[in-house]
């Protein structure tokens, strides 16, 4: 039956061939039954990856361990909701899963512009096509996901226990989303090219998808952090890992393209530039699928030994760069701008320098994270840079961005005068000043915290300004009342205020990252039954923790030690926590669950980092086992996803659309609603069970 | 156009600012990476080299690894990960990483003291999320 899985792989690479082919050509000799041929291969190649991922899903589902990739990432104990998972729990199955989502929302492109856009379209679809054709080559050559084993075994080697995670299965595919959608303004793009129309049509067609990609990225990347937080088990949410670079490194460029592509649709400036924004952060999205999924970096062999895939991504990008600079420097005539920056108290200058800023950090932290490959290629020599030089350069790069965030939406366009800096600036500015005195006064030091916070009541007293400025005007001039004047007002510019409340969201955000400075750390070694610590937090709350024992219980495929901890705030008790360490049957490895106990301001956040005597507690022989606990006191860090929350909420404001005719936010709920499905079929294992 | 050339100026200035943060942030965060063999091999050729912050990928030798649950003190030895002779104790202070096992390929951080001991600040163990198990992995 999983046979057809393979067999829909393999008519689906022929078909984005062929589809490719014929779109190209009948774009180029007005031929339309060749272009309808080619936009009709997207549907078909949709369905046929349906058709493979649901084998794939099929052959988890049924324990069909002769796939080697089945093996690899389930076993018989595994829950259904992660089986389904697996589809993109390893590298094979998520490339599998990467074409899947592309080929869904080229699809959708292909219908939504099924009457409009017709000189573009061939070669929007000539160009998905291309790129559906490489993953489909990488799938069926080198990373087939319904490879067989010699043999079948018995069992799988189950999922990493890492892995079972809620946040770890919904961050890949939130991120894919992402690279997927961002697909598309990539298409339209070289379509652009490819044409000559290089007007904003281009432009204005994809900005929803942009935006969506936006919405994806963004949520992919806290999503994973939330993962790092709670699982890995060190009290931090970023490390500057290869990995999480790499999926950081298209979230800056589209960050940066979402705010210049106004400065194009309103002053006809920087096309050159946005599209060279547009092409780069594909590119860089296929870069980070790569990098996420060949582990090349931190990987201890070196780089000839790895696997034939590097190379197959690396001539796809080369290919992908080389394509991109000629189309844009033989359309480079039609590039250019239609005005110039005036002044740099503008907007346009405000916009320029965040550009700069963003696209400076992207290589900033792209060559951070690829200079171990270039210094072993130029030097022989395998250098790595740590966390210090990311954050050396990323933390006055944030800062920066923190307050032009303030300045850019409310600065005049052109050129400001006196009167509007004046009018706009006045009480942000003091507001800003006033926090720094309040902190410096509370005896705060700390001279990022100080920046942080002073920048951010900056920024969001701007913000707060322009939202009460705007419904006062509204109110007065619709003759309506404040709450409907404010409604409409969001309604009517959804960019605008929504882009604000992603604004406010960043903001909270950063004030979260800025409370690392005061995070406080203690070990207590041997703790038995009955004893107690003490840790202060930077907010002056005093917990008192007393360790009240060990349990210990089997479950159906592992087992489980958990520590008893009775918490009192101040004095006041304040429940218990259970930090544990989990163990899997499948797999050697222990895993450390952390406990932690969220307010509004703080996460007490505790691992059990060792346990005494094991055997003895398993057998129930020892009754005072001792536990080595370390315990965090993680400031602010609930405004980080506070601040998340804000952020999607905000795009989810600008994402809507103003006209009942837009069609891509029900599109946004398919995407979220396959998320979603595995958790009722879960449900329904229980209930047969 | 003279107004332009200000502007240039300003951005160049801006991405100047970042090229010296990049500068001396590679500076100070700079490791060199290694496996067993050739950071015993730099160590003879200069003692000096003890006192380098240095990362080593290699393969925790089975039967050598050992975990003090209370001091949180974990003592293994590496080897290297395809052919190379050297091997060499390490120690590391923190809680047992998860994906720890004896025969896994670790990256540690730090230094190789005058003692013969690696002392590790940082110890990674390969991310298991990327392990693919070779055909051979499932016939025990």
């Amino acid at each position: 039956m999983t046979q057809i899985g393979e067999i829909a792989l393999w008519v689906a690479l022929v078909l984005s061939v062929w589809g490719a082919g014929a779109a190209f050509i009948g774009g180029r000799t007005r031929r339309g039954d060749l272009a309808l041929s080619g936009e009709r291969s997207v549907v078909a190649v949709f369905v046929l990856l349906v058709i493979a991922s649901l084998a794939l899903i099929a052959a988890f589902l049924g324990d069909e361990f002769q796939y080697q990739y089945v093996a690899g990432y389930s076993n018989r104990d595994l829950s259904t909701f992660y089986k389904i998972s697996g589809l993109w729990a390893g590298q094979t199955g998520s490339l599998v899963f990467w074409a899947l989502l592309l080929s869904f929302f080229s699809s959708l492109t292909i219908l939504q512009n099924r009457s409009k856009n017709r000189e573009l379209m061939p070669y929007v679809a000539g160009t998905l096509l291309v790129v559906l054709s490489f993953f489909l080559i990488v799938i069926v050559s080198v990373s087939n996901p319904f490879t067989l084993l010699p043999f079948a075994p018995a069992d799988g080697r189950g999922l990493n226990p890492q892995l079972q995670n809620y946040w770890m299965t919904i961050h890949p595919p939130t991120l894919y989303l992402g690279f997927t959608a961002f697909t598309i303004p990539f298409a339209f793009g070289v379509a652009a090219l490819l044409t000559g129309r290089l007007d904003t049509r281009w432009i204005t067609t994809t900005r929803r998808w942009t935006i969506l990609s936006w919405f994806f990225l963004t949520n992919g990347i806290i999503f994973g952090m939330m993962w790092a937080y709670v699982e890995l088990g060190w009290g931090g949410y970023w490390f500057w890992d290869p990995v999480e670079n790499a999926s950081l490194l298209p979230w800056l460029t589209a960050t940066a393209f979402v705010h210049s592509v106004m400065l194009q649709e309103k002053r006809g400036m920087l096309k050159l530039w946005n599209m060279l924004l547009v092409l780069g952060t594909f590119l860089l999205c296929i870069f980070a699928t790569f990098l996420t999924r060949s582990g090349l970096i931190e990987s201890v062999h070196t780089f000839a030994q790895n696997l034939p895939i590097a190379y197959i991504f690396l001539g796809f990008m080369s290919f992908g760069i080389v394509l991109s600079a000629a189309l844009v420097y033989w359309r480079r005539d039609q590039l250019m701008p239609d005005a110039h920056m005036d002044s740099f108290l503008s907007r346009e200058a405000a916009f320029i320098g965040n550009n700069l800023l963003f696209v400076a950090a992207m290589f900033a932290i792209l060559w951070g994270t690829i200079f171990p490959l270039i210094s072993e290629g130029f030097l022989g020599q395998k250098i790595a840079v740590g966390p210090p030089f990311f954050n050396r350069v990323t933390i006055p790069i944030g800062l920066i961005l923190l307050g032009l965030m303030g300045v850019g939406p409310v600065i005049a366009w052109r050129k400001a005068s006196r009167r509007n800096l004046q009018r706009n600036f006045t009480w942000p500015v003091i507001v800003g000043l006033v926090t720094a005195a309040a902190f410096w006064a509370s005896g705060v030091r700390h001279i990022q915290v100080l920046l942080t916070f002073s920048l951010g009541a900056f920024t969001m007293t701007t913000i707060v300004v322009e939202f009460m400025k705007g419904t006062r005007a509204r109110a007065v001039i619709e003759r309506e009342g404040v709450a409907l004047a404010f409604v409409h007002m969001i309604g009517r510019n959804r960019r605008r205020y929504g882009g604000y409340v992603v604004h406010a969201g960043l903001v909270v955000m950063f004030m979260g990252f800025a409370g690392a400075a005061y995070e406080v750390e203690k070990e207590v070694g041997g703790m038995l039954p009955g004893e107690s610590t003490e840790i202060r937090s930077p907010f002056g709350d005093v917990y008192r923790l007393t360790y009240q024992g060990m349990s210990f219980y089997e479950h159906t495929n592992g087992y489980t030690f958990a520590a008893s901890m009775e918490v009192e705030k101040n004095g006041e008790p304040a429940g218990i926590m259970t930090p544990m360490q989990r163990s899997f049957n499948q797999r050697q490895e222990i895993n450390t669950e952390v406990g932690i106990r969220r307010v509004w301001n703080e996460d007490l956040y505790l691992i059990l980092a060792g346990i005494d005597d094991m055997a003895g507690i398993a057998q129930g022989t020892n009754p005072t086992p001792a536990a080595t606990l370390r315990i965090l006191i993680n400031p602010l860090v609930p405004w980080i996803w506070m601040g998340g929350v804000i952020m999607a909420l905000g795009t989810l404001v600008a994402l809507w659309p103003s006209e009942p005719r837009g069609r891509i936010p029900a599109e946004g709920r398919h995407g979220a609603g396959t998320a979603a499905r595995p958790e009722r079929e879960e449900e329904h294992e229980l209930a047969t069970a | 156009m003279k107004k332009q050339r200000k502007f240039m100026l300003g951005g160049a200035l801006l991405v100047g600012l970042i090229g010296y943060l990049m500068v001396t942030g590679m500076r100070d965060s700079m490791v060199y990476y290694h496996t067993p063999t050739e950071l015993m091999a730099q160590v003879a050729a200069d003692p000096g080299y003890h006192d380098m912050g240095v990362k080593v990928g290699g393969r925790v030798v089975p039967g050598t690894a050992s975990f003090d649950q209370r001091t949180l003190e974990l003592r293994f030895d590496v080897l290297d990960i395809e052919g190379g002779t050297a091997q060499f104790p390490v120690a590391y202070q923190g809680p047992l990483p998860e994906t720890f096992e004896e025969g896994g390929d670790v990256v540690v951080e730090g230094r190789f003291t005058q003692a013969g001991v690696f002392e590790a600040t940082t110890l990674l163990t390969k991310c298991g999320s990327r392990y693919e198990a070779a055909p051979e992995d499932y016939l025990s």
